[in-house]
């Protein structure tokens, strides 16, 4: 099934604008190249996309290596907020950007509900999410 | 495992144009490869042992120098036979020399200035046995082979460890670079 940018980048947007304290949202693929992304103005896309893809690799290793079981989702936490990464398909890793209001409990919720919709997008059928 | 040590070879063999002639006359010559061998692992020896960080490396080990020697003479050898002709044996091989040398700790900025000793060492030698110019040709091209997958192994380590794809690592890379 080919899969529909414009679509996949109108969910980004549409996550970022109505989330409560999300700043931008990016997936991207595990070579590091950008799928659709809706980030704030003055991000490197390119950077973004190749970190977050190197980033949950790693996560997933010292997951291994630590015996912590499949890794549910990588937290960044800074000052300003929270870079989360989340593993969304095979074939996609799902970033988001939130505030230091943002209440992680709410947030894990919206990111549950916004990767089922980006997953049906890219894989073109439901599937159950077990974060 | 990213690399597969014979696609890999082939690869390199192409981009630094190792011919059938090259190959032949390596294995015709292969007898007095044989014969330089051990000047040659002299000269590579001494070459080592005058670098402090690379002579701390060869002493760090009880009877490393002796052995690697033994290891180096063979490695010369099988530059003029190819083991099974330049084909998964030799590929083998080498990749495995190059995963020897990265476990060691042992980095390009050792390997490559040592491989153009060896490469400026032959040629000399080439010189003097007055053997054909084509001869060092087809030698530095093997050289070369096989300081690629001493490279590659570097950087295969890297991702075997990280998880990361050949792509993505390249990525980075030239991100990396463009800040520098
Ligand atoms: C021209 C490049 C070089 C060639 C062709 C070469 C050749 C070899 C070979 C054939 C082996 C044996 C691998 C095996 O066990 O299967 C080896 C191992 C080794 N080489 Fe090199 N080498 C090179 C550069 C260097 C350099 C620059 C150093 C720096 C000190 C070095 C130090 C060693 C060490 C420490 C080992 C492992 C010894 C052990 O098993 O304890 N080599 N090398």
């Amino acid at each position: 099934m080919a899969i529909n940018v414009t679509k996949l980048e109108m969910t980004l947007q549409q996550f970022v604008a109505n989330a409560s304290n999300v700043q931008g949202a990016a997936l991207v693929s595990p070579d590091g190249l950008t799928l659709a992304s809706s980030l704030p103005g003055g991000m490197d896309e390119e950077r973004v996309a190749a970190m977050s893809a190197a980033m949950l690799s790693l996560g997933e290793r010292i997951g291994r290596e630590l015996n912590r079981g499949d890794i549910a989702r990588i937290l960044v936490e800074g000052e300003q907020g929270y870079g989360i990464l989340t593993s969304c398909t095979e074939e996609a890793v799902f970033l988001i950007l939130a505030d230091h209001n943002a209440k992680l409990g709410v947030i894990n919720l919206e990111i549950k509900n916004v990767i089922g919709e980006l997953r049906k997008q890219l894989l073109g059928l439901a599937q159950p999410v077990g974060l | 495992m990213n690399v597969e040590p014979l696609s890999f070879m082939e690869a390199i063999v192409r981009r630094v144009q190792l011919n059938e002639q090259d190959k032949e006359l390596l294995k015709q010559e292969a007898d007095w490869g044989k014969t330089i061998a051990p000047q040659m692992a002299d000269i590579f020896y001494d070459y080592l042992g005058r670098d402090e960080e690379m002579n701390a490396i060869l002493n760090a080990k009880e009877g490393r120098i002796h052995r690697l020697r033994e290891t180096f003479i063979q490695w010369f050898y099988e530059m003029f036979t190819g083991i099974d002709g330049w084909g998964k044996a030799y590929a083998d091989c080498r990749w495995k020399i190059g995963l020897v040398h990265v476990r060691t700790g042992i980095g390009p900025q050792h390997v490559v200035p040592a491989m153009a000793v060896v490469v400026t060492a032959v040629g000399q030698q080439l010189r003097r046995d007055h053997k054909p110019e084509v001869l060092s040709d087809a030698l530095s091209k093997i050289c070369m082979i096989d300081l690629a997958f001493i490279e590659q192994a570097y950087s295969e380590a890297l991702l075997q460890e990280t998880g990361w794809t050949q792509a993505l690592f390249q990525r980075l890379i030239a991100k990396g670079a463009a800040q520098v």
